[in-house]
């Protein structure tokens, strides 16, 4: 046995495989699957809730109890005096299921809430700042939207299935996957129904006065006050821009001949 | 295996090559494959860990990995000009979580 | 979105660095085996017969290699996605051959002329800091008996 020093060929144990085109490889290939799911969820989702009956969706939610989860004043003459103006833009959606109930919220921002079960909250803010009836029945039609559109079921389903599917492929724990779904639909919508939900506060208020003038008086005080943010902002966020909102809105308007003009209406009863 | 084999390189996991004669040695010749599983076949694994049986998707993984790692330490071995390897050893062991090196390894010979 | 940027950046600092100490290590890890091209290893235990032993111990190197982010994150899309993780091969590679080469240098310093009945093993050392899940580092261990022969 005789011993000859030899050395074998180079790279052998290693791939030629630049380790950057594995990792775009890889993030790509995820990508794709990960977009692929959410459609799929999206899809059946949507299928699903063509076959649930809005009214069968309202009672379920009834008996939510989300009122419990925040404190809002439902019978000072202030909140009895909005359900009034909930009712009356409510009875232009002729097929309503809903018994809206109505409340204000103490809180320091302006803001309104749809709360799965018909739960209507403005916040006290707005019920201040607010310059007419008109945009404050603007804001609550978008929360009506909401519920025509059937967003919060919607929403539920979809963080449902998500959350389902993440802990089947990744064993994550049972009981985070029930705090993350609530999370998900209290979180807010996507901006295409917030959109959905404006198109149909729009067409509300022109039932309910007539015209649209000073419909979106709020979201014009908020881009004034908050400086449009650009593109890149209003991507990020769950809500579009005013800018957006302000814009699409008057293009509706001027689409179906809904005057823009017309006289404000008060606030009587509501401070 | 069985085609490194065919080809005329001959494996052994003794000293020597049964019934042949080492007549110059070179060195010692590595191969590897680094491999993991992907969900499917974990979850696979989750529900037979239930019922029990022999999991034959990670049979067949580690099968393909222990082909490919023996593969590249006969071309290893061939680029040597050796025509055997003999003391043939293989080691398993886990480098990251949810993946498996299979590692084969032996001595680089020529035989007659 | 920041998040994803951050992590992007991350990720190609440590590809850069990795890589950079990757090419550093190959070079001297080439050097090395040419210069000890010389030294018989063999992983059987069959003495030549023209040798003759004067004495012999054991000998051993081994080397533990840490897991850059870069190479981290790869494997963990692997393990969803599975199949082979290229870009530890190299990781591998070159720490088994720094384990063996250190085992050589350490005969050899000891007076040993070859080393016969090579064996390596690896191991994976777990990060306490993920509650054992995470990889800290990969350690190879190359051992043989080294035999001093009479010349």
């Amino acid at each position: 046995m005789k011993f000859t020093p030899r050395t074998p060929r180079e790279g052998i144990n290693v791939s030629d495989v630049h380790p950057l085109a594995e990792a775009a490889t890889l993030i790509a290939g995820l990508s794709a699957i990960l977009v692929a799911i959410a459609l799929v969820i999206v899809f059946f989702v949507d299928l699903v809730i063509l076959f649930l009956p809005p009214k069968l969706e309202a009672r379920l939610f009834q008996n939510l109890v989300a009122e419990q989860l925040l404190s809002a004043e439902y019978d000072t003459p202030q909140a009895r005096a909005l359900q009034g103006r909930v009712d009356s833009l409510a009875e232009q959606w002729p097929d309503n299921p809903y018994q809206f109930r109505a409340g204000i919220l103490l809180a320091e921002q302006p803001n309104a809430l749809a709360l799965p079960g018909g739960i209507i909250l403005v916040t006290n803010t707005l019920l201040q700042q607010a310059e007419s009836e008109n945009e404050l029945a603007f804001i609550i039609g978008h929360e009506i939207g909401h519920f025509k559109n059937r967003d919060h079921i919607r929403q539920l389903g979809r963080a449902a299935l998500l959350g389902l599917l993440a802990a089947a492929l990744l064993g994550q724990n049972v009981d985070s996957l029930s705090g993350s779904v609530v999370g998900l639909t209290m979180g807010g919508f996507s901006r295409s129904q917030e959109s959905a939900a404006d198109e149909f506060g729009l067409q509300l208020v022109h039932g309910t006065y007539g015209h649209v003038a000073h419909a979106w008086r709020f979201f014009e005080r908020v881009a004034e006050r908050e400086g449009d943010l650009g593109p890149f902002a209003s991507f990020a966020a769950s809500h579009p821009s005013p800018g957006d909102r302000i814009e699409r809105m008057a293009r509706l308007a001027e689409r179906n001949g809904w005057p823009l003009n017309g006289p404000a209406t008060g606030l009587d009863g509501l401070r | 295996m069985v085609a490194a084999q065919q080809t005329g390189l001959i494996l052994s996991n003794t000293e020597t090559v049964p019934g042949r004669r080492i007549v110059e040695f070179y060195g010692v010749v590595t191969g590897n494959t680094v491999r993991a599983k992907h969900v499917g076949r974990d979850i696979m694994a989750g529900l037979k860990n239930i019922v029990g049986g022999e999991l034959k998707g990670y049979t067949e993984l580690l099968h393909d990995s222990r082909e490919e790692a023996t593969a590249r330490m006969v071309e290893q071995a061939r680029s040597m000009g050796a025509n055997a390897v003999v003391n043939v050893r293989y080691a398993t062991s886990s480098v990251a979580q949810g993946a498996a090196e299979l590692f084969a390894y032996g001595t680089a010979v020529r035989v007659e | 979105m920041f998040e994803i940027v951050a992590t992007l950046v991350l990720l190609m600092v440590t590809f850069f660095i990795g890589n950079w100490l990757e090419k550093r290590h190959y070079a001297d890890i080439r050097e090395r085996e040419h210069r000890l091209r010389e030294f018989p290893v063999v992983t059987f235990k069959t003495i030549p017969a023209t040798w003759r032993v004067e004495s012999s111990q054991l000998a051993q190197g081994s080397v533990v290699v840490s897991v850059d982010y870069f190479k981290r994150f790869v494997a963990g899309l692997r393990g969803i996605l599975g199949g082979r993780i290229k870009t530890y091969e190299p990781l591998l590679d070159r720490a088994r051959r720094e384990a063996l080469l250190r085992m050589i240098e350490a005969a050899k310093s000891d007076g040993c002329d070859a080393v016969i009945n090579v064996r390596l093993e690896t191991s994976r050392l777990a990060s306490s800091r993920q509650g054992g899940k995470g990889t800290a580092g990969v350690e190879i261990l190359a051992y043989g008996t080294g035999l001093r022969l009479a010349q």
